[in-house]
């Protein structure tokens, strides 16, 4: 299909009224999720799945990405107006935003927020069109022994980036890849690991370990605290100001900070496992060395919110660059895309773009509008904030749990994927509370399947081993992902050196 | 806010909370180890194939094989930090549990909805769940058991209708009727 096709058939479906009404839904639905503390992003688009799986391929992803985008915004509420990041993404930005607010000045320090979200969230859609389409012409020619080494380093970076033993990661990373084979072998399919269980005959799809890891294990640690239970009053008062245009040209008037920002979120969502709530602390990191007055970061300066959420939010078009150009989803939410497309019998990879430019062109468009409409419903609806934070655990930890278990069923309609959910959920907790990092898990079972058909794919091309060696891409991605364990383990070395001294 | 409770009993916990991590982590990944030998030699009797020189037990052998040498690396890990923790301070396993009553306590009353879903349906079976994990979790009284029976209906039953009216997904009608 000629690009100009493309674009106006991806234009044609976003802007039918059911998918522009679909998109708004999860606008709102993203910000409200992500403004509740304990009630993560990755959530809010995991509880979205099911809902999609009867909508047109575009509508799906399109509304998911809504909700992406939404929740990139939604951090910033309970982090400016109770101090409480209402996601990990949002963790720098309760640094300067709450104690803006907390001077009086709750409305610009949300204004702000939502602005600098805004243009982070465009600029990072401009790098995605930009960098997507060429990365995928490369990627389609890489063979089998290429795909299997990236995969290698995408899994070794996960675990060296997550948690604080590198050890830990590795053998998270191993274990997600282990479970992915257990069920039909994926080119013979021999039944592997099952034990004659029905539980276990289907396998253990990756989508309910994603539930069981993200929300089951996570909400169970959220309700940990008994005390914790009864939440304060809200510490802001005062009168709420909005001068959204003021505000505006406040946050464009720092164009160095919000594109810095911006394309740090974008590079940092791009790598595998890496993400939101990495890219505004480092975001706001940059942005105070690179400031003449860092001593005024973390008073409540308009730097530092800028900095924090126009770097998480550009994370959302990072991250879809390895999903689209090469198949390989860079954190959990990409890999929920990628799920509601696979449930579409969309195949993910190189070819996508060629095969569905519609499609692709489809979603550009939809993180543009997407950021537009967060802007419109964020500064139309900021007066209601505050009483959506209020909203007590007690009541939003069940109710998402039923939400998870309707996604677990709504995906095969098998009752034995709840029970397997109860498990990963149970499990998941654990881990979490001895240290172990979950998200390399969860990668490795995405991972998994793709790893070893190239794995034996390339063996069956040709059954050299070294080729993995001396194929130059291949070669140079195995060597990046020893490097990247080689340099934790050095910081790592480093840090307890530090620690003991 | 859960900081600030941690913070107020570090002191006392920090030894004891370490101890028990490392002793942990040696049993656990010590039977994982155990678990993870006996499926390598199980995955050996897995179909090769005529068509590829990999068969269907090749590559989960690889991360096996792997994942135990993970496994007893991390055990000895564990096993130097343990011998570095005071012995004469306890693991405090109970304590640790009590802690985590309410978290321990939703898992289990989740895992009861799970267990109970496929007989009594999806609808009274988050009916019940949404209740009673409210009261677990605080909902005890007066307003706040109001609240709670009202959120329990309306999305026991509301998330039912949603999905099997509006989205045309079947969710468990139950077996007993």
């Amino acid at each position: 299909m000629p690009m100009t096709d493309a674009l106006l058939s991806s234009v044609e479906q976003l802007f039918s009224l059911a998918t522009l009404a679909s998109m708004m839904i999860g606008v709102m639905a993203g910000v409200v999720a992500a403004a509740i503390p304990g009630f993560t992003i990755t959530m809010a688009i995991v509880l979205t799945l099911p809902v999609t799986f009867t909508m047109p391929p575009l509508q799906g992803v399109a509304t998911m990405l809504a909700v992406y985008v939404g929740g990139g915004s939604g951090g910033l509420i309970s982090a400016a107006l109770l101090g409480i990041p209402g996601t990990p993404s949002a963790v720098a930005t309760t640094f300067d935003a709450y104690p803006m607010a907390r001077k009086g000045e709750p409305g610009r320090a949300l204004a702000l927020g939502i602005w600098a979200s805004f243009f982070g969230a465009l600029v990072s859609a401009v790098v995605l069109i930009v960098a997507a389409p060429p990365l995928a012409m490369i990627a389609v020619k890489l063979g089998p022994w290429e795909y299997f080494s990236l995969i290698l380093f995408a899994v070794t970076v996960v675990a060296s980036l997550v948690g604080k033993s590198i050890l830990k990661g590795l053998m998270m990373s191993l274990l997600g890849l282990f479970i992915a084979t257990v069920g039909q072998d994926p080119m013979m399919g021999v039944p592997r690991f099952t034990f004659g269980a029905d539980v276990l005959a289907a396998g253990i799809p990756f989508l309910v370990v994603l539930i069981g890891i993200f929300a089951v294990s996570q909400l169970a640690s959220e309700v940990e605290n008994p005390t914790a239970l009864q939440r304060g009053e809200s510490l802001v008062s005062g009168n709420m100001h909005f001068r959204p245009f003021t505000v505006m040209r406040e946050v464009l008037s720092r164009p160095g900070n919000l594109l810095r920002s911006s394309l740090l979120g974008v590079v940092i969502g791009a790598v595998p496992g890496a993400g939101g709530s990495i890219a505004n602390l480092i975001a706001y990191d940059q942005a105070k060395r690179a400031s003449k007055t860092p001593e005024r970061f973390g008073t409540g300066i308009a730097d530092g919110v800028v900095a924090s959420e126009s770097g998480n939010s550009a994370t959302a078009g990072g991250g879809l660059i390895p999903m689209i150009a090469l198949g390989i989803p860079g954190s959990a939410v990409d890999a929920v895309l990628m799920a509601a497309l696979m449930v579409q019998g969309i195949s993910v990879g190189p070819r996508l773009i060629m095969d569905s430019a519609d499609l692709v062109y489809g979603m550009f468009l939809a993180m543009f509008l997407a950021a537009g409409m967060v802007l419109a419903f964020c500064l139309i609806s900021m007066r209601w904030f505050l009483r959506i934070t209020e909203i007590p655990k007690s009541i939003i930890v069940p109710v998402v749990l039923v939400c998870c278990a309707v996604g677990a069923l709504a995906l095969n309609n098998r009752i034995t994927d709840l029970y397997l959910l109860v498990g990963v959920g149970l499990v998941g907790y654990l881990l979490a509370k001895l240290d172990y990092p979950l998200a390399p898990l969860v990668l490795g079972v995405i991972l998994g399947p793709i790893a070893e058909t190239n794995l034996r794919r390339a063996l069956m091309a040709d059954e050299d081993w070294t080729l993995f060696f001396t194929r130059p891409i291949s070669a140079a991605l195995l060597l990046l992902a020893v490097l990247s364990v080689a340099f934790t383990v050095r910081r790592l070395l480093q840090q307890r050196a530090i620690a003991r001294a | 806010m859960s900081k600030t409770t941690d913070m107020a009993s570090r002191p006392e916990r920090e030894a004891s909370s370490e101890r028990g991590k490392a002793l942990a982590n040696v049993i656990f990944n010590a039977a994982l180890a155990a678990l993870f030998v006996g499926l390598f030699v199980q995955a050996g009797d897995l179909p090769s194939s005529m068509w590829e020189p990999l068969g269907a037990g090749s590559f989960p052998r690889l991360i096996l094989g792997a994942l135990v040498i993970f496994n007893l690396a991390i055990v000895v890990q564990s096993a130097l930090a343990l011998r570095q923790t005071d012995p004469a301070t306890r693991v405090g396993a109970g304590r640790w549990f009590v802690q985590r009553r309410l978290a321990f306590a939703t898992l289990a009353a989740f895992c009861v909805y799970a267990l109970l879903m496929p007989w009594i349906g999806f609808a009274l079976a988050s009916l019940l769940f949404l209740l009673a994990v409210q009261v677990i979790l605080g909902a005890r009284r007066g307003r706040r058991l109001l609240i709670a029976c009202l959120v329990a209906t309306v999305f026991g039953l509301g998330l039912y209708a949603l999905f099997s009216h509006v989205f045309l997904i079947s969710l468990p009608s139950g077996h007993l009727w």
